[in-house]
């Protein structure tokens, strides 16, 4: 319904803007989604992010404006400085890393828990589903205790990034749901 | 630096004295280095100053970097790299680790980014305290420790202050150190780092940084050291990499680069004669030659060539780096100005914002600090004014190397110095990232260069951002609005009382719309950066004198001015008059030159906002700190205001009896070495030399021709004038002789020997004269020194 609306204000006003920030664990796959959003059809290699990247993409009459920031432990700190102004968050999960979902899990609540983060969307990408030994979407979900979440609008999408699948049905997702305020 | 070695210059002659106090014990004494070297070396000495010297000491040349400093040109070498699990870590550090936060320099050693370019350069400042526990190497210089010491209170700064002014008032002209009183000297870092995609590593890249730490402001020059270093490193990476660019760099030598007074360097850089000076260069092969036989280090033989070479260009100092090997050549600047750091331009950043300006301007928020000029003030003045007035500045250059912000940080620091105002590198922050972003916005009032644009996002960071790839410059809604103080209150209880109420009508009050245009269209000329730094440093000048004429009209004093002896404040000291007759350079006057009241009355009311915003700030009181440690280097002659009636020259109308009582006053008080300096300093060749001197050839009384004369030949005798002298014009020249002969004729015989003892002017401007006959106009107006640039 929401997402019929939008459209129309799509339509009406031409292309939205809608700013994401994507975060993760070091090497869960972020800056892979990133460039596979932005250059579909070619192959992408990564090497690891000093500090972000940002891109503009545009899909579905939406302009997303994507923010990638580097997910070392130490620079973690860093990511509150990119919430203000954030509509959607894109959480970038290893699914074959379970070693680390915990830590994954407690970052990620970190994060929503801030209040410039309360009004953000939320897109969890399972990323890795092509790897051996990798938890479902499902058991993600109860991972990441996202069941535990008031308040949020949340969903998880199964994805491969080196190949791109799964990653436009998530941003699909993120332009259905965002809210029809104007762009900042 | 060599101020650390107590000189004392009370002495004339050279006594014995400086033996003991440089420090050089093996020197010999004075008589061996009067005059021309015996070593008879075949370098080309095409002119030896030492002999036309009126009076002029010869004294010991000291050398800016003497080879027994303790001090190192580079005190430690750095390499960090991006670890893919923990992020930015340090490899290593040489000879010691520096102290401070290790996490946070790999950090500043790794810029944002820094994996989608293969190459990139940052700088940063630390602010490092050797006075540590973990220094030992230095702690034998008691005096270096004691200056060092001190941290970044203010009061401390002030206390620490007055030990530097005693320094320097028993140091006279030979020494006046800038970094004086503001804590210790910064420490520069240049960074370079490398990604480099490799397929055998997990996730494919090696990230590598390596750091240069020094105290010299001119960091530039290991550029290309740091470039061989660091692939060295990604072969062998362990601390002899670094050692052996350690000891490289500091075996670089620098000593044969001499040591020059205040006035000096002011002559030197508004200057673009490559000789200029060339005599202290000579002086410190001489020197070394004299020396080296002495000591029998090198057998004195007349036929051999020296193997010191004079420089092509006085303005820097040709050295070379040793590296594996490899001779790495290395110039380094003569003249190094407060607040000048690494090579950077002025021209650059200029035309990067006034660009998109001039082709669609946009209005900025009204602020009276900064938008002095309406809501279309130029964007360079913006942040001029913004620096001024101490607001936080932020570079941003998304997608651009970290190297670009820094080099607008550095830009806009000498921007807004004009090498006159300090404090601003000190406050900079050349390059940093989201990581320093707590300690930042503890700083009041920065300079910072970032790449990230989620500052844009952030108004509350800044007061102004300057957008490098769009060339756009935004004033923050989060800026805090001016506060109304006392003097602007005062200035306006005063101004209403005065009928001109017109002035805001005026186009350009402050007078930026001319000067900006002036400076866009040296920029087209193609005048070069030098041109358009010597027009900034006047533009600051300038906004310094007027500041200090509006403290005495609106506070009854100055800070910035100390008033000359005999000399009362503007109401009470009308300027011009004498206050002894019998005495010509007892003329009153002092401070900026107006063409009439109300011109000063426009231009003060229209710069009152950003004046009153600067006199509270870091700058201006460390400026008054510097006029009163430099009042004694920088005027050797108090009384008159050489500055002021030379100024009066070239912007006022003056009756004949004004413009005589000048031209006597200057010619009775400008006699010796350091007053022709005094003199040369503010008739800079840039703004017509001599030009305004020389008119009083053609002044209608003879006493005044005839001291102008003698003034003109003292500044011909005289080794920085001499060059002075000969870009004089030809019409002035003709003046200068139809005095002489004059004269001759009035005295007959006995002035034969008068008139030849000024040969070295008559030799020289023989010379110039020499062959085909023109005529005076065309020769006044095609050759006038004002409109000739190099």
């Amino acid at each position: 319904m929401g997402g019929q609306v939008s459209k129309m204000m799509g339509k009406i006003f031409g292309t939205k803007e809608m700013r994401i920030l994507m975060l993760g664990l070091d090497a869960a796959g972020k800056t892979t989604i990133l460039y596979k959003l932005k250059l579909s059809n070619q192959d992408v290699t990564t090497i690891p992010t000093v500090g972000f990247n940002v891109e503009s993409v545009t899909y579905k009459n939406v302009k997303f404006n994507v923010w990638d920031v580097g997910g070392q432990d130490k620079i973690r700190p860093l990511w509150r400085h990119y919430y203000s102004g954030t509509q959607g968050l894109i959480f970038v999960v290893d699914s074959s890393d379970t070693a680390r979902l915990e830590e994954a899990r407690s970052e990620l609540h970190k994060i929503i828990n801030d209040r410039e983060m309360k009004d953000a969307l939320l897109l969890v990408f399972a990323n890795k589903q092509d790897i051996g030994g990798h938890l479902s979407p499902e058991e993600i979900t109860n991972e990441l205790q996202l069941t535990k979440l008031k308040d949020k609008l949340w969903y998880v999408a199964p994805s491969v990034a080196t190949d791109g699948t799964g990653i436009f049905e998530g941003l699909a997702w993120l332009s259905n749901n965002v809210k029809t305020q104007p762009a900042k | 630096m060599a101020s650390t070695i107590p000189y004392r210059p009370s002495n004339d002659s050279l006594s014995a004295s400086n033996n003991k106090t440089n420090g050089l014990p093996r020197l010999s004494p004075a008589p061996s280095f009067v005059g021309r070297s015996a070593s008879g070396s075949q370098m080309s000495f095409r002119r030896t100053s030492t002999e036309n010297a009126v009076g002029y000491k010869q004294r010991r040349c000291k050398s800016q970097y003497p080879l027994d400093s303790p001090e190192r040109h580079v005190e430690y070498i750095l390499v960090a790299s991006f670890h893919i699990d923990r992020g930015p870590i340090m490899e290593h550090q040489y000879p010691a680790a520096i102290s401070g936060d290790e996490s946070m320099l790999a950090e500043l050693m790794l810029p944002d980014q820094t994996h989608v370019r293969s190459q990139d350069w940052t700088i940063f400042f630390l602010h490092k305290d050797t006075s540590g526990d973990d220094d030992e190497e230095e702690t034998e210089d008691g005096k270096k420790k004691k200056k060092r010491k001190s941290k970044y209170h203010a009061n401390e700064e002030a206390a620490h202050l007055q030990d530097e002014n005693q320094d320097d008032a028993s140091d006279g002209e030979s020494t006046d150190d800038e970094e004086g009183g503001e804590g210790p000297p910064l420490m520069y870092v240049l960074n370079l780092v490398n990604t480099k995609q490799d397929h055998t590593v997990r996730r494919g890249a090696v990230v590598k940084a390596m750091a240069i730490c020094t105290r010299h402001s001119f960091l530039h020059i290991y550029k290309p050291l740091l470039l061989l270093a660091l692939e060295d490193y990604f072969k062998s990476p362990y601390p002899e990499t670094l050692a052996s660019l350690y000891d490289a760099v500091n075996a670089m030598d620098l000593s044969l680069m001499p040591k020059m007074s205040l006035l000096e360097r002011h002559i030197l850089q508004s200057s673009n004669t490559k000789e200029m000076f060339l005599e202290k260069f000579e002086q410190m092969v001489r020197q070394r030659e004299e020396e080296e036989a002495e000591n029998g280090d090198v057998p004195p033989s007349p036929k051999k060539t020296s193997r010191y070479v004079l420089p092509r260009d006085t303005h820097e100092f040709e050295s070379k780096v040793v590296y594996n090997d490899i001779p790495i050549p290395v110039k380094i600047p003569t003249v190094i100005w407060p607040e000048t750091v690494g090579d950077f331009s002025l021209v650059k950043l200029i035309q990067t914002f006034a660009g998109p300006h001039a082709t669609s301007p946009q209005p900025f928020p009204s602020h009276p600090h900064l938008t002095t000029s309406g809501p279309l003030t130029h964007p360079i003045i913006v942040l001029v004014n913004a620096i001024l007035t101490q607001k936080r500045v932020v570079f941003l250059g998304h997608n651009r190397p970290s190297g670009e912000v820094a080099e607008a940080v550095l830009a806009a620091c000498a921007l807004a110095s004009g090498g006159i105002l300090r404090g601003f590198t000190r406050h900079a922050f050349p390059y940093t990232d989201l990581t320093k972003i707590d300690d930042l916005l503890k700083v009041p009032g920065f300079i910072a260069g970032v790449t990230n644009p989620t500052f844009a996002n952030h108004p509350e960071w800044w007061d102004v951002l300057c957008d490098l790839p769009t060339g756009r410059m935004k004033i923050s809604s989060h800026v805090e609005p001016a506060p109304v103080t006392e003097g602007l209150l005062f200035f306006q209880q005063q101004n209403s009382l005065l009928p001109n109420q017109a002035s805001n009508a005026h186009q350009d009050p402050t007078g930026d719309n001319l000067f900006i245009e002036d400076i866009l269209r040296s920029i087209s000329n193609r005048h070069g950066e030098n041109a358009i730094r010597a027009k900034w440093r006047a533009y600051i000048m300038k906004f310094a004198r007027v500041a200090a004429a509006f403290e005495e009209a609106v506070y009854g004093a100055s800070n910035l001015y100390i008033i000359g002896p005999g000399e009362e404040l503007s109401p009470d000291s009308p300027t011009g008059q004498q206050t002894d007759a019998s005495d010509p350079s007892s003329l009153r006057g002092h401070g900026y030159v107006w063409t009439d009241e109300v011109a000063k009355q426009r231009e003060l009311s229209a710069s009152v906002s950003r004046i009153e915003g600067w006199r509270n700030t870091r700058s201006y009181y460390s400026y008054i700190q510097d006029i009163a440690a430099m009042y004694y280097p920088a005027r050797p002659i108090q009384r008159p205001d050489l500055h002021h009636h030379h100024d009066r020259l070239r912007s006022l109308k003056l009756s004949h009896a004004d413009a005589g009582a000048i031209y006597l006053a200057l010619s009775h008080a400008v006699r010796d070495y350091a007053g022709i300096c005094q003199l040369l300093a503010v008739a800079p060749e840039n703004q017509a030399g001599l030009f305004y001197l020389s008119m009083g050839l053609f002044h209608p009384d003879q006493v005044v021709r005839e001291a102008t004369c003698d003034l003109l030949d003292r500044i011909a005798a005289h080794p920085a004038g001499r060059h002075f002298w000969s870009h004089l014009t030809r019409f002035a020249k003709l003046g200068y002789f139809r005095v002489k002969r004059d004269r001759d004729a009035a005295q007959s015989p006995i002035s034969g020997a008068a008139s030849g003892s000024g040969s070295p002017t008559t030799a020289n401007v023989g010379a110039s004269f020499g062959g085909e006959p023109q005529s005076l106009v065309g020769v006044a107006l095609g050759d006038s020194s004002f409109q000739r640039r190099s």
